[in-house]
Protein backbone atom coordinates (compact mmCIF):
# COMPACT_ATOMS: atom_id res chain seq x y z
CA UNK A 1 0.00 0.00 0.00
CA UNK A 2 0.93 3.44 -0.57
CA UNK A 3 2.07 5.67 1.98
CA UNK A 4 1.11 8.92 0.28
CA UNK A 5 -2.34 7.99 0.49
CA UNK A 6 -4.96 9.98 2.73
CA UNK A 7 -5.43 8.61 6.18
CA UNK A 8 -9.00 9.50 5.84
CA UNK A 9 -9.72 6.63 3.39
CA UNK A 10 -8.63 4.79 6.18
CA UNK A 11 -10.08 5.48 9.20
CA UNK A 12 -13.72 5.82 7.23
CA UNK A 13 -14.57 2.31 6.33
CA UNK A 14 -16.45 2.37 2.91
CA UNK A 15 -19.56 0.58 3.67
CA UNK A 16 -20.74 3.44 6.02
CA UNK A 17 -18.73 6.47 4.17
CA UNK A 18 -22.53 7.40 2.96
CA UNK A 19 -23.84 7.72 6.19
CA UNK A 20 -21.48 9.91 7.82
CA UNK A 21 -22.29 13.94 8.79
CA UNK A 22 -19.90 14.91 5.73
CA UNK A 23 -21.15 13.00 3.02
CA UNK A 24 -24.41 12.55 4.02
CA UNK A 25 -27.08 13.81 0.89
CA UNK A 26 -30.18 15.22 1.15
CA UNK A 27 -32.93 13.58 -1.14
CA UNK A 28 -35.73 15.26 -2.08
CA UNK A 29 -39.51 13.85 -2.81
CA UNK A 30 -42.10 15.08 -5.08
CA UNK A 31 -45.77 14.77 -5.39
CA UNK A 32 -47.73 12.52 -3.83
CA UNK A 33 -44.47 10.69 -2.46
CA UNK A 34 -43.87 13.87 -0.47
CA UNK A 35 -46.85 13.67 1.20
CA UNK A 36 -45.93 10.73 2.92
CA UNK A 37 -45.68 10.96 6.46
CA UNK A 38 -44.20 8.65 9.56
CA UNK A 39 -47.17 9.19 11.11
CA UNK A 40 -49.51 7.83 8.45
CA UNK A 41 -46.53 5.13 7.49
CA UNK A 42 -46.30 3.81 10.99
CA UNK A 43 -48.15 5.91 13.74
CA UNK A 44 -49.89 3.51 16.15
CA UNK A 45 -48.42 0.37 14.60
CA UNK A 46 -47.21 -2.61 17.09
CA UNK A 47 -46.43 -4.57 14.07
CA UNK A 48 -49.35 -6.87 15.30
CA UNK A 49 -50.36 -10.08 12.40
CA UNK A 50 -46.62 -9.37 11.14
CA UNK A 51 -44.37 -12.78 10.44
CA UNK A 52 -40.58 -12.24 10.63
CA UNK A 53 -38.17 -14.42 9.64
CA UNK A 54 -34.63 -13.77 11.34
CA UNK A 55 -31.99 -15.77 9.29
CA UNK A 56 -28.87 -16.23 11.15
CA UNK A 57 -27.63 -18.17 14.08
CA UNK A 58 -30.84 -18.98 15.92
CA UNK A 59 -32.94 -16.89 18.61
CA UNK A 60 -32.69 -17.70 22.05
CA UNK A 61 -36.80 -18.10 22.75
CA UNK A 62 -36.60 -17.47 26.49
CA UNK A 63 -34.49 -13.98 26.40
CA UNK A 64 -36.57 -10.81 27.78
CA UNK A 65 -35.25 -8.97 24.80
CA UNK A 66 -37.89 -11.03 22.44
CA UNK A 67 -40.57 -10.94 24.83
CA UNK A 68 -41.91 -14.47 23.95
CA UNK A 69 -42.72 -12.94 20.67
CA UNK A 70 -41.07 -16.45 18.56
CA UNK A 71 -43.72 -18.54 17.05
CA UNK A 72 -41.31 -20.94 15.78
CA UNK A 73 -38.29 -22.12 13.15
CA UNK A 74 -36.05 -24.43 11.64
CA UNK A 75 -33.00 -25.55 11.39
CA UNK A 76 -31.42 -25.70 8.28
CA UNK A 77 -28.39 -28.47 8.14
CA UNK A 78 -26.23 -29.70 5.62
CA UNK A 79 -26.71 -33.08 4.69
CA UNK A 80 -24.89 -34.78 1.82
CA UNK A 81 -27.11 -38.00 2.60
CA UNK A 82 -30.48 -35.63 1.22
CA UNK A 83 -31.60 -34.83 -2.64
CA UNK A 84 -31.41 -31.46 -1.73
CA UNK A 85 -28.41 -31.42 0.30
CA UNK A 86 -30.21 -29.93 3.27
CA UNK A 87 -32.18 -30.68 6.33
CA UNK A 88 -34.68 -29.13 7.88
CA UNK A 89 -35.46 -29.76 11.92
CA UNK A 90 -38.87 -28.42 12.80
CA UNK A 91 -37.24 -25.57 16.24
CA UNK A 92 -40.30 -24.46 17.82
CA UNK A 93 -38.28 -23.41 21.08
CA UNK A 94 -35.40 -22.03 19.49
CA UNK A 95 -31.71 -21.57 20.52
CA UNK A 96 -28.97 -19.61 19.36
CA UNK A 97 -25.36 -20.66 19.24
CA UNK A 98 -23.44 -17.28 18.50
CA UNK A 99 -25.57 -14.26 20.07
CA UNK A 100 -26.17 -12.99 17.03
CA UNK A 101 -29.17 -14.19 15.80
CA UNK A 102 -30.95 -13.24 19.24
CA UNK A 103 -29.53 -9.64 19.13
CA UNK A 104 -30.76 -9.04 15.91
CA UNK A 105 -34.40 -10.05 16.66
CA UNK A 106 -33.89 -7.97 19.99
CA UNK A 107 -33.88 -5.09 18.15
CA UNK A 108 -36.97 -6.25 15.81
CA UNK A 109 -39.21 -6.91 18.76
CA UNK A 110 -37.99 -3.67 20.63
CA UNK A 111 -39.23 -1.66 17.52
CA UNK A 112 -42.38 -4.04 16.52
CA UNK A 113 -43.16 -5.63 19.89
CA UNK A 114 -46.21 -7.80 18.54
CA UNK A 115 -44.74 -9.14 15.68
CA UNK A 116 -44.34 -12.57 15.40
CA UNK A 117 -40.35 -13.78 15.35
CA UNK A 118 -39.44 -17.09 13.60
CA UNK A 119 -35.75 -18.50 13.82
CA UNK A 120 -34.43 -19.56 10.79
CA UNK A 121 -30.82 -20.90 11.42
CA UNK A 122 -28.66 -21.47 9.33
CA UNK A 123 -25.11 -21.25 10.60
CA UNK A 124 -23.59 -24.13 12.56
CA UNK A 125 -20.38 -27.03 12.42
CA UNK A 126 -20.40 -27.40 8.99
CA UNK A 127 -18.61 -24.63 7.05
CA UNK A 128 -18.80 -26.69 3.35
CA UNK A 129 -23.03 -26.24 3.04
CA UNK A 130 -23.23 -22.98 4.59
CA UNK A 131 -24.47 -21.10 1.75
CA UNK A 132 -26.96 -23.69 0.84
CA UNK A 133 -28.04 -23.44 4.36
CA UNK A 134 -28.26 -20.13 4.01
CA UNK A 135 -30.22 -20.28 0.23
CA UNK A 136 -32.37 -23.05 2.18
CA UNK A 137 -32.90 -20.63 4.94
CA UNK A 138 -34.10 -17.86 2.39
CA UNK A 139 -36.41 -20.67 0.53
CA UNK A 140 -37.97 -21.94 3.91
CA UNK A 141 -39.03 -18.02 4.76
CA UNK A 142 -40.73 -18.02 1.28
CA UNK A 143 -42.54 -21.06 0.79
CA UNK A 144 -43.75 -20.21 4.75
CA UNK A 145 -45.51 -16.84 4.11
CA UNK A 146 -42.83 -14.76 6.20
CA UNK A 147 -44.01 -10.97 5.70
CA UNK A 148 -40.07 -9.61 6.39
CA UNK A 149 -37.17 -11.70 5.64
CA UNK A 150 -34.19 -9.89 8.24
CA UNK A 151 -30.17 -11.15 6.88
CA UNK A 152 -27.87 -10.01 8.99
CA UNK A 153 -25.12 -12.28 6.77
CA UNK A 154 -25.21 -12.88 3.11
CA UNK A 155 -22.21 -14.94 0.89
CA UNK A 156 -19.48 -13.63 -1.38
CA UNK A 157 -19.67 -16.49 -3.38
CA UNK A 158 -20.08 -16.06 -6.75
CA UNK A 159 -21.41 -19.40 -7.78
CA UNK A 160 -24.43 -18.61 -5.50
CA UNK A 161 -25.06 -15.45 -7.55
CA UNK A 162 -27.69 -16.81 -9.46
CA UNK A 163 -29.35 -18.27 -6.94
CA UNK A 164 -29.44 -15.95 -4.63
CA UNK A 165 -31.31 -13.68 -7.22
CA UNK A 166 -33.38 -16.23 -8.34
CA UNK A 167 -34.54 -16.53 -4.40
CA UNK A 168 -35.00 -12.65 -4.28
CA UNK A 169 -37.04 -12.39 -7.16
CA UNK A 170 -39.38 -15.30 -5.62
CA UNK A 171 -39.71 -13.68 -2.36
CA UNK A 172 -40.26 -9.99 -4.67
CA UNK A 173 -42.86 -11.29 -6.33
CA UNK A 174 -44.60 -13.17 -3.49
CA UNK A 175 -44.51 -10.19 -1.46
CA UNK A 176 -41.82 -10.83 0.91
CA UNK A 177 -39.11 -8.10 1.84
CA UNK A 178 -36.24 -9.10 1.89
CA UNK A 179 -34.19 -6.66 4.41
CA UNK A 180 -30.28 -7.49 3.87
CA UNK A 181 -26.98 -6.55 5.89
CA UNK A 182 -24.58 -5.27 3.54
CA UNK A 183 -20.90 -6.73 3.65
CA UNK A 184 -18.80 -5.45 6.54
CA UNK A 185 -15.60 -6.08 4.25
CA UNK A 186 -15.12 -4.11 0.92
CA UNK A 187 -16.09 -6.78 -1.33
CA UNK A 188 -19.38 -7.87 -3.03
CA UNK A 189 -21.79 -9.99 -1.24
CA UNK A 190 -25.12 -11.61 -1.83
CA UNK A 191 -28.04 -10.70 -1.38
CA UNK A 192 -27.56 -7.48 -0.21
CA UNK A 193 -26.32 -6.09 -3.68
CA UNK A 194 -29.97 -6.92 -5.54
CA UNK A 195 -32.38 -4.37 -6.26
CA UNK A 196 -35.18 -6.44 -4.94
CA UNK A 197 -33.79 -6.18 -1.57
CA UNK A 198 -33.73 -3.26 1.09
CA UNK A 199 -29.91 -3.41 1.81
CA UNK A 200 -28.99 -1.54 4.97
CA UNK A 201 -25.23 -0.16 6.28
CA UNK A 202 -24.67 0.96 9.37
CA UNK A 203 -24.78 4.77 10.84
CA UNK A 204 -23.32 6.33 13.82
CA UNK A 205 -26.53 7.63 15.81
CA UNK A 206 -28.44 5.90 18.20
CA UNK A 207 -32.16 6.42 17.65
CA UNK A 208 -33.77 3.41 16.57
CA UNK A 209 -35.45 5.72 14.19
CA UNK A 210 -33.38 7.62 12.53
CA UNK A 211 -32.51 6.15 9.15
CA UNK A 212 -31.48 7.46 5.75
CA UNK A 213 -31.67 7.18 2.82
CA UNK A 214 -28.39 6.65 0.23
CA UNK A 215 -28.97 8.00 -4.09
CA UNK A 216 -26.14 6.40 -4.93
CA UNK A 217 -26.66 2.98 -4.41
CA UNK A 218 -26.12 0.07 -3.94
CA UNK A 219 -26.42 0.56 -0.28
CA UNK A 220 -29.98 2.19 0.25
CA UNK A 221 -30.16 2.85 3.70
CA UNK A 222 -28.53 3.30 6.89
CA UNK A 223 -29.40 2.83 10.33
CA UNK A 224 -28.12 2.55 13.65
CA UNK A 225 -25.02 -0.71 13.96
CA UNK A 226 -22.30 1.12 16.21
CA UNK A 227 -21.82 0.56 19.86
CA UNK A 228 -25.89 -0.61 19.90
CA UNK A 229 -26.94 -2.37 23.04
CA UNK A 230 -28.11 -5.99 22.15
CA UNK A 231 -29.39 -8.99 23.54
CA UNK A 232 -26.47 -11.60 23.85
CA UNK A 233 -26.56 -15.62 24.66
CA UNK A 234 -27.38 -16.66 28.40
CA UNK A 235 -30.44 -13.62 28.86
CA UNK A 236 -26.95 -11.27 28.78
CA UNK A 237 -26.59 -8.09 27.15
CA UNK A 238 -23.97 -6.73 25.07
CA UNK A 239 -22.68 -3.49 22.79
CA UNK A 240 -22.02 -4.50 19.11
CA UNK A 241 -21.24 -2.97 15.98
CA UNK A 242 -21.34 -4.01 12.72
CA UNK A 243 -23.80 -3.70 9.80
CA UNK A 244 -25.70 -6.79 10.79
CA UNK A 245 -26.98 -5.02 13.89
CA UNK A 246 -28.11 -1.90 11.24
CA UNK A 247 -30.66 -4.30 9.09
CA UNK A 248 -32.55 -5.30 11.98
CA UNK A 249 -33.79 -1.92 12.66
CA UNK A 250 -35.11 -1.31 9.17
CA UNK A 251 -36.74 -4.58 9.12
CA UNK A 252 -38.58 -3.63 12.67
CA UNK A 253 -39.95 -0.29 11.19
CA UNK A 254 -40.97 -2.15 7.85
CA UNK A 255 -42.93 -4.74 9.94
CA UNK A 256 -44.49 -1.81 11.46
CA UNK A 257 -45.12 -0.47 8.34
CA UNK A 258 -46.72 -3.94 6.78
CA UNK A 259 -49.05 -3.98 9.72
CA UNK A 260 -50.47 -0.71 9.07
CA UNK A 261 -50.57 -1.31 5.25
CA UNK A 262 -50.98 -4.80 4.59
CA UNK A 263 -51.43 -4.69 0.60
CA UNK A 264 -48.48 -2.67 0.03
CA UNK A 265 -45.75 -4.24 -2.13
CA UNK A 266 -42.34 -4.36 -1.46
CA UNK A 267 -41.30 -1.65 -3.72
CA UNK A 268 -44.19 0.41 -2.53
CA UNK A 269 -42.87 -0.27 1.13
CA UNK A 270 -39.40 1.22 -0.21
CA UNK A 271 -41.02 4.26 -1.55
CA UNK A 272 -42.66 4.78 1.82
CA UNK A 273 -39.02 4.07 3.37
CA UNK A 274 -37.53 6.80 0.94
CA UNK A 275 -40.18 9.24 1.72
CA UNK A 276 -39.52 8.98 5.54
CA UNK A 277 -35.75 8.80 5.31
CA UNK A 278 -34.28 11.06 8.18
CA UNK A 279 -32.45 12.74 5.23
CA UNK A 280 -35.67 13.61 3.43
CA UNK A 281 -37.42 16.61 2.54
CA UNK A 282 -40.00 17.82 0.02
CA UNK A 283 -38.90 18.73 -3.43
CA UNK A 284 -38.77 22.58 -4.41
CA UNK A 285 -42.44 23.25 -5.94
CA UNK A 286 -40.75 25.16 -8.31
CA UNK A 287 -37.60 25.39 -9.89
CA UNK A 288 -35.65 27.83 -7.88
CA UNK A 289 -37.62 27.66 -5.19
CA UNK A 290 -35.70 26.64 -1.56
CA UNK A 291 -38.69 24.14 -0.78
CA UNK A 292 -41.25 24.22 1.38
CA UNK A 293 -40.22 22.51 3.92
CA UNK A 294 -36.18 23.01 4.35
CA UNK A 295 -34.53 20.42 6.39
CA UNK B 1 8.82 -46.63 -21.04
CA UNK B 2 12.29 -46.62 -19.56
CA UNK B 3 12.57 -48.57 -16.94
CA UNK B 4 16.67 -48.81 -16.43
CA UNK B 5 17.36 -48.24 -12.62
CA UNK B 6 20.02 -45.80 -13.65
CA UNK B 7 17.69 -43.50 -15.58
CA UNK B 8 15.61 -43.79 -12.57
CA UNK B 9 18.28 -42.73 -10.06
CA UNK B 10 19.13 -39.73 -12.05
CA UNK B 11 15.63 -38.82 -12.72
CA UNK B 12 15.53 -39.09 -8.44
CA UNK B 13 18.20 -37.04 -8.55
CA UNK B 14 16.62 -34.47 -10.68
CA UNK B 15 13.56 -34.12 -8.59
CA UNK B 16 15.25 -33.80 -5.59
CA UNK B 17 16.88 -31.16 -6.71
CA UNK B 18 13.73 -29.66 -7.90
CA UNK B 19 11.77 -30.02 -4.37
CA UNK B 20 14.86 -28.25 -2.62
CA UNK B 21 14.69 -25.75 -4.74
CA UNK B 22 11.50 -24.94 -4.25
CA UNK B 23 11.86 -25.33 -0.74
CA UNK B 24 14.39 -23.07 -0.23
CA UNK B 25 12.85 -20.32 -2.90
CA UNK B 26 9.69 -20.66 -0.55
CA UNK B 27 12.38 -20.16 2.63
CA UNK B 28 13.84 -17.17 0.77
CA UNK B 29 10.91 -15.68 0.24
CA UNK B 30 8.69 -16.51 3.29
CA UNK B 31 9.89 -16.93 6.55
CA UNK B 32 11.42 -20.46 7.64
CA UNK B 33 7.52 -21.36 8.32
CA UNK B 34 5.04 -18.52 7.99
CA UNK B 35 4.06 -18.60 11.63
CA UNK B 36 6.83 -16.42 12.03
CA UNK B 37 5.21 -13.81 9.93
CA UNK B 38 1.52 -13.95 11.21
CA UNK B 39 3.68 -13.39 14.78
CA UNK B 40 4.77 -10.33 13.32
CA UNK B 41 1.50 -9.55 11.82
CA UNK B 42 -0.46 -9.94 15.27
CA UNK B 43 2.18 -8.26 16.91
CA UNK B 44 1.75 -5.53 15.03
CA UNK B 45 -1.72 -5.39 15.06
CA UNK B 46 -1.78 -5.63 18.82
CA UNK B 47 0.55 -2.33 19.12
CA UNK B 48 -0.97 -0.33 16.04
CA UNK B 49 -4.64 -0.93 17.98
CA UNK B 50 -3.28 -0.47 21.48
CA UNK B 51 -5.31 -4.28 22.67
CA UNK B 52 -4.44 -6.18 25.54
CA UNK B 53 -3.90 -9.34 23.51
CA UNK B 54 -4.30 -10.53 20.04
CA UNK B 55 -4.52 -13.88 18.05
CA UNK B 56 -5.22 -15.80 14.92
CA UNK B 57 -6.49 -19.28 14.85
CA UNK B 58 -7.23 -21.29 11.53
CA UNK B 59 -9.89 -23.34 10.25
CA UNK B 60 -9.17 -26.73 10.40
CA UNK B 61 -12.25 -28.03 8.13
CA UNK B 62 -12.10 -31.33 8.84
CA UNK B 63 -12.16 -31.92 12.25
CA UNK B 64 -14.74 -28.76 12.33
CA UNK B 65 -12.52 -26.28 14.91
CA UNK B 66 -10.24 -23.36 15.27
CA UNK B 67 -6.83 -24.03 15.46
CA UNK B 68 -5.05 -20.85 17.73
CA UNK B 69 -2.04 -20.43 15.59
CA UNK B 70 -0.12 -17.51 17.12
CA UNK B 71 -0.67 -15.11 20.04
CA UNK B 72 0.39 -11.69 21.82
CA UNK B 73 -0.27 -10.51 25.21
CA UNK B 74 -2.68 -12.15 28.05
CA UNK B 75 -3.56 -15.33 27.97
CA UNK B 76 -0.84 -16.17 25.17
CA UNK B 77 1.07 -19.48 26.19
CA UNK B 78 -2.52 -21.19 27.58
CA UNK B 79 -4.50 -20.12 23.91
CA UNK B 80 -1.32 -21.28 21.64
CA UNK B 81 -2.42 -24.96 20.23
CA UNK B 82 -5.89 -24.24 21.82
CA UNK B 83 -8.85 -26.15 19.50
CA UNK B 84 -12.49 -25.07 19.87
CA UNK B 85 -15.50 -26.32 17.79
CA UNK B 86 -16.31 -24.23 15.21
CA UNK B 87 -19.82 -23.37 16.45
CA UNK B 88 -18.52 -21.43 19.58
CA UNK B 89 -17.64 -18.41 20.26
CA UNK B 90 -17.01 -14.75 18.75
CA UNK B 91 -13.95 -16.54 16.74
CA UNK B 92 -16.80 -19.48 15.39
CA UNK B 93 -19.55 -16.48 14.31
CA UNK B 94 -16.80 -15.06 12.42
CA UNK B 95 -15.51 -18.11 10.86
CA UNK B 96 -18.84 -19.57 9.94
CA UNK B 97 -20.30 -15.43 8.44
CA UNK B 98 -17.31 -14.45 6.95
CA UNK B 99 -18.54 -11.03 8.57
CA UNK B 100 -15.98 -8.89 11.11
CA UNK B 101 -18.00 -7.95 14.47
CA UNK B 102 -16.83 -5.93 17.14
CA UNK B 103 -18.47 -6.45 20.52
CA UNK B 104 -17.71 -5.17 24.26
CA UNK B 105 -19.51 -5.26 27.86
CA UNK B 106 -20.69 -9.22 27.61
CA UNK B 107 -22.28 -9.38 30.81
CA UNK B 108 -23.21 -12.87 32.95
CA UNK B 109 -21.96 -15.12 29.84
CA UNK B 110 -19.67 -17.64 31.00
CA UNK B 111 -19.58 -18.69 27.09
CA UNK B 112 -18.09 -15.57 25.92
CA UNK B 113 -15.23 -16.37 24.42
CA UNK B 114 -14.88 -19.79 26.27
CA UNK B 115 -11.77 -20.22 24.55
CA UNK B 116 -9.96 -17.90 26.65
CA UNK B 117 -12.01 -17.66 30.26
CA UNK B 118 -12.25 -21.08 30.28
CA UNK B 119 -8.03 -21.74 29.97
CA UNK B 120 -6.74 -18.65 31.45
CA UNK B 121 -9.46 -16.90 33.41
CA UNK B 122 -8.90 -14.14 31.31
CA UNK B 123 -12.38 -12.58 30.15
CA UNK B 124 -11.81 -10.00 27.58
CA UNK B 125 -14.28 -6.72 28.17
CA UNK B 126 -14.46 -6.08 24.64
CA UNK B 127 -13.31 -7.77 21.41
CA UNK B 128 -12.84 -7.22 17.23
CA UNK B 129 -12.78 -9.93 15.05
CA UNK B 130 -12.33 -10.18 11.15
CA UNK B 131 -12.25 -12.72 9.17
CA UNK B 132 -8.82 -14.59 6.84
CA UNK B 133 -10.31 -14.58 3.82
CA UNK B 134 -8.54 -16.35 0.44
CA UNK B 135 -11.26 -15.74 -2.67
CA UNK B 136 -14.06 -16.84 -0.82
CA UNK B 137 -13.07 -19.03 1.47
CA UNK B 138 -12.77 -18.18 5.12
CA UNK B 139 -9.46 -20.02 6.42
CA UNK B 140 -9.50 -17.81 10.03
CA UNK B 141 -9.99 -15.68 12.14
CA UNK B 142 -7.52 -12.37 13.96
CA UNK B 143 -9.20 -11.42 16.81
CA UNK B 144 -7.42 -8.27 19.03
CA UNK B 145 -8.69 -8.20 22.69
CA UNK B 146 -9.37 -5.62 24.82
CA UNK B 147 -8.55 -1.68 23.57
CA UNK B 148 -6.44 -0.05 26.47
CA UNK B 149 -7.31 3.52 25.96
CA UNK B 150 -11.60 2.94 25.31
CA UNK B 151 -14.29 0.98 25.89
CA UNK B 152 -15.03 -0.92 23.05
CA UNK B 153 -13.18 -1.48 19.26
CA UNK B 154 -15.31 1.06 16.96
CA UNK B 155 -15.65 0.88 12.72
CA UNK B 156 -12.25 2.80 12.08
CA UNK B 157 -10.56 -0.07 13.82
CA UNK B 158 -12.97 -2.91 12.00
CA UNK B 159 -12.02 -1.21 8.60
CA UNK B 160 -8.05 -1.43 10.04
CA UNK B 161 -8.27 -5.14 11.48
CA UNK B 162 -8.95 -6.20 7.70
CA UNK B 163 -6.12 -4.52 6.28
CA UNK B 164 -3.87 -6.82 8.45
CA UNK B 165 -5.97 -9.69 8.43
CA UNK B 166 -5.57 -9.53 4.14
CA UNK B 167 -1.56 -9.58 4.75
CA UNK B 168 -1.98 -12.62 7.11
CA UNK B 169 -4.28 -14.18 4.63
CA UNK B 170 -2.03 -13.55 1.89
CA UNK B 171 1.06 -14.73 3.85
CA UNK B 172 -1.26 -18.25 4.99
CA UNK B 173 -1.60 -18.68 1.27
CA UNK B 174 1.66 -18.38 -0.40
CA UNK B 175 3.00 -20.66 2.45
CA UNK B 176 0.52 -23.31 1.69
CA UNK B 177 0.90 -22.77 -2.40
CA UNK B 178 4.83 -23.62 -1.83
CA UNK B 179 4.10 -26.71 0.35
CA UNK B 180 1.84 -27.27 -2.05
CA UNK B 181 4.09 -26.98 -5.16
CA UNK B 182 6.38 -29.79 -3.90
CA UNK B 183 3.64 -32.45 -3.14
CA UNK B 184 2.38 -31.50 -6.83
CA UNK B 185 5.44 -32.39 -8.54
CA UNK B 186 5.97 -35.93 -6.89
CA UNK B 187 1.94 -36.38 -7.69
CA UNK B 188 2.90 -35.49 -10.57
CA UNK B 189 5.57 -38.21 -11.02
CA UNK B 190 3.42 -40.69 -9.54
CA UNK B 191 0.95 -40.33 -12.34
CA UNK B 192 2.84 -40.07 -15.20
CA UNK B 193 4.51 -43.39 -14.31
CA UNK B 194 1.44 -45.22 -12.48
CA UNK B 195 0.13 -47.12 -15.42
CA UNK B 196 3.40 -48.88 -15.60
CA UNK B 197 2.47 -51.60 -13.73
CA UNK B 198 5.95 -51.95 -11.74
CA UNK B 199 6.90 -50.46 -8.66
CA UNK B 200 9.18 -47.67 -10.47
CA UNK B 201 7.02 -45.13 -9.00
CA UNK B 202 7.49 -45.96 -5.22
CA UNK B 203 10.90 -46.72 -6.28
CA UNK B 204 11.55 -43.29 -7.48
CA UNK B 205 9.80 -41.37 -4.69
CA UNK B 206 11.43 -43.47 -2.01
CA UNK B 207 14.78 -42.68 -3.64
CA UNK B 208 13.59 -38.47 -3.69
CA UNK B 209 12.89 -39.07 -0.54
CA UNK B 210 16.12 -40.08 0.65
CA UNK B 211 18.84 -38.84 -0.25
CA UNK B 212 22.64 -39.41 0.11
CA UNK B 213 23.44 -38.00 4.03
CA UNK B 214 25.65 -35.28 1.70
CA UNK B 215 22.81 -34.18 0.07
CA UNK B 216 20.85 -33.49 3.40
CA UNK B 217 23.39 -31.92 4.80
CA UNK B 218 23.42 -29.29 1.45
CA UNK B 219 20.00 -29.02 1.74
CA UNK B 220 20.11 -28.06 5.52
CA UNK B 221 22.91 -25.29 4.06
CA UNK B 222 20.87 -24.51 1.31
CA UNK B 223 17.67 -23.50 3.54
CA UNK B 224 19.49 -22.43 5.97
CA UNK B 225 20.94 -19.57 3.34
CA UNK B 226 17.31 -19.20 2.00
CA UNK B 227 16.58 -18.49 5.47
CA UNK B 228 19.13 -15.60 6.21
CA UNK B 229 18.10 -14.26 3.08
CA UNK B 230 14.79 -13.88 3.96
CA UNK B 231 15.94 -12.17 7.58
CA UNK B 232 18.11 -9.64 5.92
CA UNK B 233 15.60 -9.18 3.42
CA UNK B 234 12.96 -8.05 5.84
CA UNK B 235 15.30 -5.70 7.28
CA UNK B 236 14.83 -3.68 3.98
CA UNK B 237 15.19 -3.09 0.73
CA UNK B 238 19.26 -1.24 0.78
CA UNK B 239 19.98 -4.70 2.99
CA UNK B 240 18.81 -7.12 0.36
CA UNK B 241 20.50 -5.42 -2.41
CA UNK B 242 24.04 -5.35 -0.20
CA UNK B 243 23.47 -9.26 0.49
CA UNK B 244 23.16 -9.86 -2.83
CA UNK B 245 25.77 -7.65 -3.83
CA UNK B 246 28.25 -9.46 -1.58
CA UNK B 247 27.22 -12.89 -2.70
CA UNK B 248 27.38 -11.98 -6.00
CA UNK B 249 30.87 -10.80 -5.47
CA UNK B 250 32.10 -13.37 -3.60
CA UNK B 251 30.77 -15.50 -6.09
CA UNK B 252 32.47 -13.76 -9.00
CA UNK B 253 35.97 -14.29 -6.80
CA UNK B 254 35.29 -17.93 -6.37
CA UNK B 255 34.99 -18.16 -10.06
CA UNK B 256 37.74 -16.38 -10.92
CA UNK B 257 39.98 -18.67 -9.28
CA UNK B 258 41.57 -21.29 -11.00
CA UNK B 259 40.52 -24.09 -8.68
CA UNK B 260 36.87 -23.01 -8.53
CA UNK B 261 34.29 -26.23 -9.30
CA UNK B 262 30.75 -26.89 -8.26
CA UNK B 263 31.83 -30.07 -6.02
CA UNK B 264 34.31 -28.08 -4.04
Amino acid sequence: MSGSEPSDEILRPAWSSQFSAETLQQISSAGPIAEITREWAWGGSTGKGIRVAVIDSGIEHDHPAVGGSIRGGTIVEFDRRTKSQLRFNQDDRPADIFGHGTACAGIIHSIAPEAELYSVRVIGRDLTGKAMQFAGGLRWAIEHEMNVVNMSLSTSREEFYGLFHELADEAYFKGVLLVSAVNNIPAPSYPSLYSSVVSVAAHEGHDPFTFFYNPTPPVEFGAPGIDVNVAWLNKSYSTSTGNSFAAPHITGIVALIRSKHPDLTPFQIKTVLFACATNARPAPAVPGDAGKNPA
Amino acid sequence: MNNDPSADGRLARELRQLLVAIEATGRALLPASNLELLQTVVDAAARIFGAAAASICLVDEADQVLEFKVAYGAGKDEILGMRIPIDRGIAGYVANTGQPIAISNVQQDPRFNQEFAKSTGYVPRSILATPLIIGDRVIGVMEVLDKISAPSFGMQDMELLGVFAQQAAIAIDQSQQMDELGRAVLHGIDQLLENNGSDRPTRIRSEVEAGTEEERARRRDMLELAGLFFEISQTGEAEKQACLRILTAFREYLRSRPSFSSNE
